[in-house]
Formats: C-alpha cells, sequence, structure tokens
C-alpha cells in the first residue's frame, strides 16, 4: 500500500518535471537501538515547501534533524537508510558535514540569535565560521539575508545593537536570515512559528512563499492549517505500535488534505486523533 | 413526587455536612498555615540577627579607627609614652591585593580552561577532574597552607615569601574557578550550540565564538567570588608568607596579609591595637563586599543574555 502510495507521487513528481532538492529512502533513527522514525522514503522537491505533519512523538522533528546530521552530537543515535542531497550522499565519504550544513540550513523552534552578538554579527555568523572575512562581502551578505527575511527595513538603522532587543518574531526572522546568508539550497524548519503569536507567525508564513523561490524549505508543523496553508508536499508520520514513529503517506498538501489514500490520514487531518 | 422531594432534601442534609467539614478543614489549615508562616518569620530574624550584629560591631567600631594613617602607615608598637600610636596597615593591604593578584594569574587562567575542558567532555578523565575539583573545593584551608610550606617555601626553597602565600591562595582559589566555569558553560542553553552547529561551525569554533562568550559574565562571577574567598583567608598565608615591616609585594619578600594582622593584633595587651583590628575587618568586610556585587553585577548580565 505505502509502496504504491509513494511511487505515485514520485511518478507525478517527475513526469510534472520537478528538481529534486534531496532523496530520502528507507530513512531510520535510533536511539541506543530504539528506533525513533523510520521507513521514510519520499522526495523532497526544489524549490517546494515540503511540511512534515502528524502527532507528536511521530518523529517529524527526529527526522528532520536528520537531514542536516544534527544527530552526530548525540551519543547512542544512528541514522540509517540513504538522504541524498542532489544525489550524494549526505553521510558518505563526498560530503562534509560542515560543508553539509552550510548547504542545508536550519531554524529552529524556539528564535535563537547567539546572545552576545549583534543584529549584523548575528547575520553573517556562519560567513564567519566558515572562514569569510572581507567586510564588503559581509555586508552585503548582511543587507541581502536581512532584506531575504523581511527585516532589513526595521533593523537598518540599528544593525550593532544586541539582538536581544528585536522581538520574538523578529529574532526567528534574524535566525532565517542568519541561514539564509549561506546561500543553502535547502532549509529546515522545526516548528519556527510554536513560539510566536499569530502576527508574528503570519509574517513568517508569507515569508516561506516567497522564500521557496530561492530555497527548498522543509517545515515540522503540528499545525494542519499552517501545513495546509504553506506546503506544497506534505509527508505524514505517526506512531506506530512500537511507539517508533513511521511515514504514513507522503503527497502533495492538495492530496494530502483532500483526498488522502489511507484511512488514518484522513482521520488525522480532519481532526479525530491526534 | 414526594419521594423526589424527600430525595432532594436528604442530598440538602449531605451538603450542609459536607459544607461543615470543608469548613472546619479549612479553618484548620488556616490556622496551621499561620503557625508555620510565624515560624519561619522567627527563623528568619533568627538568621538576621548574626548578619547584622556582626556587620553592625565592625562598621560601628571598625570605622572611627579609619583614618588615614591607618591606610598609609605601617604599623608602630605603641609603648608607655605613646600607648595610642597604632600606625596603619598599608603594608597588610598591598601584601593581601598582591597576594590575591597573583593567585589569581595563575589560578584564574587555569581554572577556566580546565572548567571548560570538563564541561565540554564527557570521558572518564573529565569526570575525574570534575571529582577530584568539587572535593578540592571543599577541603580544609589549612591543607593548603600545609601544602605550599612544604613545596614551595622548602622544597624549592623560596622560604617564607608572597610566592609562597599566592601559591596556597591559587591551589584555594582554582577549584572554585573549575568549578563556577564549568557551571557557567554548561548553562548556556544547547539550542546556542546547535545553532552554531547547524550553521556549519566546526565544535572549536561553537566553544570559541559562541559557548564562550556567552558564559563569560558566569565565569568572571566564579573568579570574582574566588578572589574574594582567598582574600579573606587566613590559614593558608599563616605559615608561608612570614611578615615583613616594609611595604612590599616582590615574589620572593615576605609580605603581610589582612587575616593575618587581624589575628596578630587581636593578641596583643595593647587596648589600642586591639581596637584596630576592627578597622582591618571592616576593610576585609568592605573588600569582599565589593567582590560579590561585582559579581552580582556580572551574573545579571549573563542571565540577561540567556533568558
Amino acid at each position: 500500500m505505502e509502496e504504491k502510495v509513494l511511487s505515485k507521487a514520485q511518478l507525478e513528481m517527475k513526469s510534472s518535471g520537478v528538481k529534486v532538492a534531496m532523496q530520502l529512502q528507507d530513512v531510520a533513527v535510533s536511539f541506543n537501538g530504539r528506533t525513533a522514525v523510520r521507513d521514510a522514503t519520499f522526495n523532497v522537491a526544489a524549490n517546494r515547501v515540503t511540511s512534515m505533519i502528524g502527532p507528536s512523538g511521530s518523529g517529524k522533528t527526529t527526522l528532520l534533524r536528520a537531514l542536516n546530521r544534527l544527530h552526530d552530537l548525540t551519543p547512542g543515535a544512528k541514522v540509517t537508510g540513504k538522504i541524498l542531497l542532489e544525489g550524494v550522499d549526505i553521510y558518505g565519504p563526498d560530503l562534509s558535514v560542515t560543508e553539509l550544513r552550510t548547504r542545508v540550513g536550519m531554524v529552529f523552534q524556539r528564535p535563537n540569535p547567539f546572545p552576545t552578538m549583534t543584529i549584523y554579527e548575528n547575520a553573517v555568523s556562519g560567513l564567519r565560521f566558515n572562514g569569510v572575512k572581507k567586510k564588503s562581502l559581509l555586508d552585503e551578505a548582511a543587507e541581502e539575508s536581512l532584506r531575504a527575511a523581511a527585516l532589513w527595513e526595521s533593523v537598518e538603522s540599528r544593525l550593532n545593537v544586541a539582538a536581544s532587543n528585536l522581538s520574538g518574531g523578529e529574532q526567528q526572522r534574524l535566525c532565517i536570515a542568519r541561514a539564509l546568508a549561506l546561500k543553502p539550497e535547502v532549509l529546515l524548519m522545526d516548528e519556527p512559528t510554536s513560539a510566536l503569536d499569530p502576527i508574528a507567525t503570519l509574517r513568517i508564513e508569507e515569508l516561506m512563499s516567497t522564500l521557496k523561490q530561492q530555497v527548498t524549505i522543509i517545515i515540522v508543523t503540528h499545525n494542519m492549517q499552517q501545513a495546509s496553508r504553506i506546503s506544497d508536499d506534505c509527508a505524514f508520520l505517526l506512531m506506530g505500535e512500537d511507539r517508533a514513529g513511521e511515514l504514513i503517506e507522503f503527497n502533495t498538501t492538495e492530496k494530502i488534505f483532500n483526498s488522502p489514500i489511507d484511512s488514518r490520514t484522513l482521520d488525522y487531518t480532519l481532526g479525530r486523533f491526534g | 413526587m414526594t419521594t423526589d422531594l424527600s430525595g432532594l432534601s436528604l442530598s440538602e442534609n449531605l451538603r450542609s455536612e459536607i459544607l461543615l467539614i470543608a469548613g472546619r478543614h479549612r479553618r484548620r489549615r488556616i490556622v496551621r498555615s499561620r503557625v508555620f508562616l510565624g515560624l519561619s518569620a522567627v527563623c528568619f530574624a533568627l538568621a538576621l540577627i548574626p548578619l547584622f550584629a556582626l556587620s553592625w560591631i565592625i562598621i560601628q567600631k571598625g570605622f572611627p579607627v579609619l583614618k588615614l594613617s591607618f591606610f598609609t602607615q605601617m604599623p608602630l608598637q605603641p609603648n608607655l609614652m605613646a600607648p595610642n600610636q597604632v600606625g596603619g596597615v598599608s603594608g597588610a593591604i598591598i601584601g593581601s591585593l598582591a597576594l590575591v593578584g597573583y593567585a589569581s594569574i595563575f589560578a584564574v587562567p587555569i581554572g577556566v580552561l580546565v572548567g571548560i575542558y570538563v564541561a565540554e567532555n564527557e570521558n572518564k578523565f573529565a569526570a575525574l577532574i570534575r571529582l577530584v575539583s568539587q572535593a578540592m573545593a571543599g577541603a580544609p584551608s589549612i591543607l593548603m597552607g600545609l601544602f605550599a610550606f612544604s613545596l614551595v617555601c622548602q622544597r624549592l626553597h623560596f622560604g617564607y615569601s608572597a610566592a609562597a602565600g599566592a601559591f596556597a591562595l591559587g591551589v584555594l582559589m582554582l577549584p572554585v574557578v573549575v568549578v563556577a566555569t564549568e557551571i557557567a558553560v554548561r548553562n548556556v542553553p544547547s539550542t546556542l550550540r546547535e545553532a552554531g552547529l547547524a550553521l556549519g561551525a566546526q565544535a572549536h569554533k561553537v566553544s570559541l565564538r559562541i559557548v564562550i562568550p556567552t558564559a563569560a559574565p558566569g565565569i568572571l562571577t566564579g573568579a570574582v567570588l574566588a578572589m574574594s574567598r582567598a582574600i579573606g583567608e587566613a590559614a593558608p598565608v599563616l605559615f608561608t608568607i612570614g611578615g615583613s615591616s616594609f611595604i612590599t609585594w616582590k615574589l620572593n619578600d615576605q609580605v603581610n596579609a589582612l587575616p593575618i594582622a587581624i589575628f596578630n593584633d587581636s593578641r596583643s595587651q595593647w587596648p589600642s591595637q586591639r581596637q584596630e583590628v576592627f578597622g582591618i575587618a571592616l576593610v576585609l568586610l568592605i573588600f569582599v563586599f565589593a567582590a560579590n556585587l561585582i559579581s552580582k553585577v556580572f551574573l545579571s548580565r549573563q542571565q540577561n543574555k540567556t533568558s
């Protein structure tokens, strides 16, 4: 059943001529031998927003963090299966973890600008970590990324104040700018609006729809309305009987919400559980 | 109808009984709450008495002693012709500051680096250092003096000297700095570390450019508190610095220190010298109080940053 769903979705992706940014093949993540999420197989289409939805414990965030190898830090964490970025295995020898992370950026659940740095320093921090020192280049990248994150107008005159002076929504947009400054191909967003008020949330959602022209977005959200509003493709995950999350269905967001193949997807999107 | 009504009256009885019990229970709870509130107020007052009494006596008796000569002169020996000539404690003030300064020069950098290592590494060696640091932070300070005496004074042939006293105080400060640094570094939210790594930064860059700057106020707090503890310690310097009748801060000279001056003067047969003790104590108290105040400022800065 699942096989069919996936191959159909992928077939459509191919036939519509969409470029694939990332491929997940039978990806599973385990911690000390306990599987947290498994069976994740889907293609992330370039310049689209792919959302990962599902109830708590279904492994959305765990799966997302496998895509830029953040699990490398956790002792006992193991990622199996294949994750390809433009066809290259991200856990293989052809791609270093630091290069991967400059190409696959991340925005976290809570805004986490570096508290000892100014707005400007935050925006260019990724470039500086990676050895860019030229002032003109940093200035240009700062303005460009802050503009892309729709923050430039409000911070232009106070680039040298501490990032902690910004509001929560502005801080989160600064974190988006910080990730964008490295010109990533993919941007991972882990419930980026869960700590924000509705207006700040709306601004981030608007931002995403313009951003996808330059960067592929993968977003984890527990908010189904958000997923249906902003995403083009959607992966639905659910916790199995052994408490491990698994991919139930992957398709275009329109199909997931209007004509899902799996009855559990329908139950979830209709709000019957979760 | 009638059965319904009797049922209603029965539940009405039940209700009033419940209300009665609940009311009695509530009154008992209020009484108990007041008793405990009273008890803790009394204990609070009891705890404050020694605190304020100590400060009050030292300020009241010490303040009149603080004249300019107290800070500029060396001690003088009172005699029958001049029973009130006590001179000053300039040598002890300079000596104490020098001792803590030298001690900090070696204890703070080493302690900070060790603390960072312990916080950033999860291996057995780090665990061992953590254990030793925590045990050493609580070790009796006279042991540090004994250690410095046998190593620096005797084995290294420095004799009584500022070097030996500073070494003893440094050994005393070291574990305090290590433990405080470790706590400050661990308090840096892991989300900041992840943010750095997610930008493609190598682990050492994350430590140097994100974690340590964020922890810096907490690290400084630990250093200042260690210094304020060291300046008031008598035991480590008791048999390592010797004592001097000159103002000096040279490493291989014998020097004076404030706690030792208190100890010596308090045993004097001259009331004027015994009176002077409170002046010295007040100076020490001011040093320690200032250090704590400074550390509070640093700490509130870190809290602002990480919250």
